[in-house]
């Protein structure tokens, strides 16, 4: 069969052979590259139900592919690839692996709600964009965003001492996401900050950073709330 | 009973029996002839389940049709007979049925519907080689009996196909018209496989949905929103079995752009309407004719909607051409008042 369009070939699906007898016929050389075939073998019946349990993505079934969204896209216009249509009706099906194909471009939905508005059977493809976002984060198929990193901290420091340290959640967080404790911008707001010498605050940060307050009788108080928090989580996505 | 006081009715299915009991509430004489030994065309031959848009259960539906005409002193009822010989000409036929007696009638309204596509002449989509594909007036049926279960073992199928435009839409097979109505009854019986089996997913292979007018919300979204049926834009390629038993739909999904194999347990084929089989014997007959895919011919389209090529004589239902249970209930009242109406202009050129 033709070819009609050569973007549908995933590279992994190419197979090239420096020697090949195929019926007792020698196709070695450039005759002998193969593409086999995008059979697409089931589907994975729970994904949508999945994906329905993130906030926005509810209304996901309801979508009977008239492309409204697509064609109202933003970052359809910019990369054809960006395809909102396309990547629900995998997910209705259950098309998982063809969706997973996308996931490094899904988080760019920019949110203008174009498709939302438009959509005639009120589907809020956006929502569905922001659900299947963070569906792949959730489960570790995108690296996690800065703003994930930053509530991870966040959350992270409330359990453990029952309170938050703003020192400390701001240097969790350049340690979580990667960046360098010590950054241009920073030195320059210490440097501001010492400037008329407050001596009291200074000490205080000091001994907030050394002794790590916690609240009072916080006891096993995180304990529990992360227990909460974890089956709370199981719960919404998994029941 | 004089031609002048009487319409033959041709078919009791819903047009017929409307078209009758028009005519005997204007006072005017109805005699029904049906070739079947029962009352009630496809929806009671067929076992129809619970009918678009109603719910009600065909049986009920329909019979209360039948009995509305059965208890009429002004209808009378040949069944297991045909007209084999028609004489005569508009205000004065009379007809010869196949059981010897005689008609005399003013005017005649043909309610002779249609045939169900024959899925045999679809090979490649398993009916016929595999137990476990059917047609949508056998899955009706089993709906009839309370149970969704695969004819083959028994099972509880975990999933079911359905299949649109079976016999429609279809040049290849000479079908090049759209059924009208299978759209709406799959989504429906999508609902009711669902609602007896709620273990059972139901896919929708589809071309497009027509699912027209009221029906939009009421069977496709509701089909979609509320019972889960999930629908596919994929013309299916065959159907096959696999070594495990289980069925295989192969095709290509145009949405994905990809061939697919998908493994299911029952595959159902949404047939559609054919002209009724008898339509070249039936022209003959009554010396009408036939419109290009050979469904009964209309005179025309405004002022006598329900007239055939030949004066005297109506038409009303699927033997024009595909139509709903409804609107055949329609025609067969504009069809009977035509009819009558005839019968009127008779007398007063008579008196």
């Amino acid at each position: 069969m033709a070819i009609h369009e050569k973007t549908l070939i995933d590279p992994d699906r190419i197979l090239q052979h420096d020697h090949l007898v195929v019926d007792g016929v020698d196709v070695s050389g450039s005759w002998n590259t193969m593409i086999t075939p995008r059979t697409l073998t089931d589907y994975e019946e729970n994904f949508e139900k999945i994906i329905q349990s993130y906030s926005g993505g509810e209304n996901v079934h309801r979508c009977w592919q008239c492309g409204s969204c697509t064609n109202s896209c933003t970052m359809y216009a910019q990369n054809v690839d960006f395809n909102p249509r396309y990547w629900i009706y995998l997910i209705r099906l259950g098309l998982k692996a063809e969706l997973l194909k996308d996931k490094d471009i899904i988080w760019q939905c920019v949110s203008c709600n174009k498709c939302t508005n438009i959509c005639p059977k009120d589907v809020r493809p956006e929502g569905v964009m922001k659900a299947t976002a963070h569906w792949l984060e959730d489960n570790g198929l995108t690296p996690k965003t800065l703003s994930t990193h930053f509530d991870e901290e966040f959350t992270h420091q409330c359990i453990e001492f029952g309170r938050i340290e703003d020192t400390e959640v701001m240097m969790g967080f350049f340690k979580r996401s990667n960046q360098p404790l010590v950054q241009a911008w920073i030195v320059e707001f210490g440097k501001r900050l010492s400037k008329g010498l407050p001596l009291g605050q200074l000490a205080k940060m000091g001994m907030n950073v050394v002794f790590r307050p916690k609240t009072k009788s916080w006891g096993k108080t995180g304990e529990v709330l992360a227990e909460y928090v974890k089956a709370q989580k199981e719960a919404a996505h998994h029941g | 009973m004089s031609a002048q006081d009487t319409v033959l009715v041709v078919g009791a299915g819903p047009a017929g029996l409307s078209a009758a009991a028009t005519i005997a509430s204007m006072g005017k004489k109805a005699v029904v002839v049906e070739k079947e030994d029962v009352l009630g065309g496809a929806p009671i031959i067929s076992g129809y389940a619970k009918l678009v848009p109603s719910g009600e259960w065909a049986k009920d539906a329909i019979g209360r049709m039948v009995s509305r005409v059965e208890g009429d002193g002004n209808v009378t009822i040949h069944k297991s007979s045909k007209v084999s010989k028609l004489e005569g000409e508009a205000g004065n036929f009379t007809a010869t049925l196949s059981n010897g007696d005689k008609v005399e009638a003013g005017s005649i309204v043909l309610g002779t519907g249609f045939t169900h596509f024959d899925s045999i002449n679809k090979p490649e989509w398993g009916f016929g080689t595999y137990e476990d594909v059917l047609t949508t007036s056998q899955m009706e049926q089993m709906v009839g009996t309370g149970q969704i279960r695969c004819p083959s073992d028994g099972r509880v199928p975990e999933r079911v196909a359905i299949l649109l435009c079976v016999g429609s839409r279809d040049r290849q097979i000479g079908r090049e018209w759209c059924s009208k109505i299978c759209c709406t009854v799959s989504t429906n019986l999508a609902m009711e496989i669902k609602e007896i089996s709620p273990s059972t997913d139901v896919f929708i292979y589809y071309m497009d949905i027509r699912t027209f007018g009221l029906y939009e919300d009421k069977f496709y979204w509701k089909s979609q929103e509320e019972f889960k049926t999930k629908f596919v834009k994929a013309r299916i390629a065959e159907v096959t079995k696999s070594p495990d038993g289980r069925l295989l739909v192969k095709g290509e999904d145009t949405l994905v752009k990809r061939p697919i194999v998908i493994p299911m347990d029952i595959v159902v084929h949404a047939i559609g309407m054919d002209p009724n089989a008898l339509n070249p014997e039936i022209a003959k007959t009554f010396g009408i004719g036939l419109e290009k895919h050979g469904f009964i011919d209309r005179a025309e389209q405004y002022t006598n909607s329900q007239g055939t090529t030949r004066k005297g004589i109506y038409v009303c239902g699927a033997a024009t051409g595909p139509e709903d249970i409804d609107t055949s209930i329609a025609q067969g009242q504009s069809a009977g008042s035509r009819a009558v109406a005839d019968l009127f202009g008779l007398q007063k050129v008579a008196s």
